[in-house]
């Protein structure tokens, strides 16, 4: 089977749905939401056609999705859920449980934007506000992407030295729902590259006594959330030599951080997501224009990975860090705020722009990203080290 | 017999572990709630008649605390030392068996 590549159109919530078919787990407890529905309706085609052996249990909420979820991750079952927006909102308090009692759960989201008011479309802050919930948390910017991140989200959380949950997103309706060209792997392949079983310390059962889910006050709770701490320092290690060890098998390159064209660069464009498609094609047209930009995407946000991208902006002149998410009264835009925390009291490091963009699905064209790098460079000049704009909305 | 926390669980409050040495994310040995004798907040405890008690087990499984033992006779008893007298078994008996009395300290 090796060797064969497989090309297949696919939307991005088919390709997670596909991408966990070749896992099976033994648990999928979801309920659906715009714009994550396809990933639950195909998925249960699956269950019911016994193309899988997965338990599916639809819920009536995602506070329950997510309820279930951590009660079968304890009994040592493989688990998987997906939601979005309002949902992964009324998920949230158990999110920290799902942390707090290291069940090694992968939530894929399709990113979209709060209400109110009302909107289904892409945005990415529903998956951002995550980011103390001591969940792993990757960005993709295509349905490969998305397919990719599906399987290997499961090694990451798995690992003994991180047996954190793991989210991965995708944006709505933008990777989502768009039809992409998508390298499959083979049933095999994944086989291989993902244990038959967890690692299980404490089982749940009938057979095993022990009390889960205790009451852990002053004298203990902080010991606990600790360990927490350590096991996310550990899953970036693991993130990066899991994403080393599935380039290699899928052939495709798979980093923590992906550089374009920043070697001699003296401007970088930062973003996550689908946004840093663009960033690349705007480097590309810029180039063409002389300028010497290259483009930063993050894929992984929790662990956030502070010294690769030190290094990364190390020497350059400024960033302009492209920013689909609301945050109100902030000192910058949500990833803004954390490159700006990780450069802190470094030598050669770039000024820093962030902006908004993008809310509720509004396109941030090429055209525009070129004038919003413009305007950084404009920042630069006259000696503005940190700005924070909204961009593409009419006042 | 004599309900005693896991000597595990004895050992690592006695000796006060930490995140290296502690179960991750909280999961202890079972058992550990007998290190806790709850069975003092109670504001009143449980009198069962055991010429009424005809065996059903309600209280037993009702009781939040498993503080209810069924004894060699298979008739209902409390224990004491874990009773918090919320009355749960009194109003789940059908032979009006389990009275709640005040207790005065």
């Amino acid at each position: 089977m090796s060797g064969v590549r497989q090309v297949v159109g696919m939307t991005g919530d088919e390709a997670v749905a596909h991408a966990v078919k070749l896992v099976n787990p033994d648990v999928v407890a979801a309920y659906p939401i715009t714009p994550q529905t396809i990933i639950v309706e195909r998925y249960s085609d699956f269950v019911n056609n016994g193309e899988v052996d997965t338990s599916f249990i639809p819920v009536e909420s995602e506070h329950s999705a997510m309820s279930a979820c951590v009660g079968a991750s304890l009994t040592g079952a493989r688990v998987f859920t997906a939601t979005a927006s309002a949902g992964l909102a009324l998920m949230y308090e158990i999110l920290y449980v799902a942390s707090g009692m290291r069940c090694p759960i992968v939530l894929a989201v399709a990113n979209r934007a709060f209400s109110a008011p009302i909107n289904i479309h892409g945005e990415c802050t529903d998956q951002l506000i995550c980011r103390d919930a001591s969940w792993v948390s990757l960005f993709g910017e295509s349905a490969q992407e998305a397919y990719d991140e599906t399987i290997l989200s499961f090694k990451i959380a798995e690992h003994p030295d991180v047996m954190l949950p793991t989210m991965f997103g995708i944006e709505g309706f933008i990777v989502t729902h768009a039809l992409e060209r998508v390298e499959t792997l083979s049933k095999q392949q994944v086989e291989d590259f993902i244990p038959a079983s967890r690692i299980v310390r404490d089982r749940f059962s009938p057979d095993e006594h022990k009390t889960f889910g205790s009451l852990v006050l002053q004298d203990y709770y902080m010991e606990i959330k600790r360990q927490q701490e350590e096991a996310m320092q550990n899953a970036y290690k693991v993130t990066k030599d899991v994403m080393q060890e599935f380039s290699d098998l899928s052939g495709r390159r798979m980093e923590i951080i992906e550089k374009y064209q920043l070697e001699d660069a003296e401007h970088a464009i930062v973003a996550y997501g689908a946004t840093a498609g663009n960033a690349k094609a705007v480097v590309d047209r810029l180039r063409a224009k002389g300028e010497k930009v290259g483009a930063l995407k993050i894929r992984l946000f929790r662990p956030f990975p502070t010294l690769d991208i030190a290094q990364a902006l190390s020497g350059l002149k400024t960033a302009t860090i492209l920013d689909r998410s609301a945050t109100f009264g902030s000192p910058g835009t949500i990833v803004q705020t954390d490159i700006a925390s990780g450069l802190y009291g470094r030598e050669n490091v770039p000024s820093l722009h962030g902006y908004i963009n993008g809310l509720g699905g509004r396109v941030l064209t090429l055209p525009e990203i070129e004038e919003i790098f413009e305007k950084s460079k404009d920042y630069n000049d006259v000696g503005m080290n940190s700005t924070t704009d909204w961009v593409g909305y009419r006042s | 017999m004599a309900k005693e926390a896991p000597d595990e669980f004895l050992r690592w409050t006695k000796e006060k572990w930490g995140s290296s040495q502690l179960p991750i994310g909280g999961t202890v040995p079972y058992h550990t709630a007998y290190g806790y004798k709850t069975g003092d907040w109670s504001a009143f405890k449980a009198i069962i008649d055991k010429d009424k008690c005809i065996s059903c087990m309600n209280c037993y499984y009702y009781c939040p605390d498993s503080a209810i033992i069924m004894d060699d006779d298979m008739k209902a008893a409390c224990d004491m030392e874990f009773c918090k007298g919320c009355g749960i078994c009194s109003k789940h008996c059908p032979s009006d068996a389990i009275e709640m009395k005040r207790v005065t300290r």
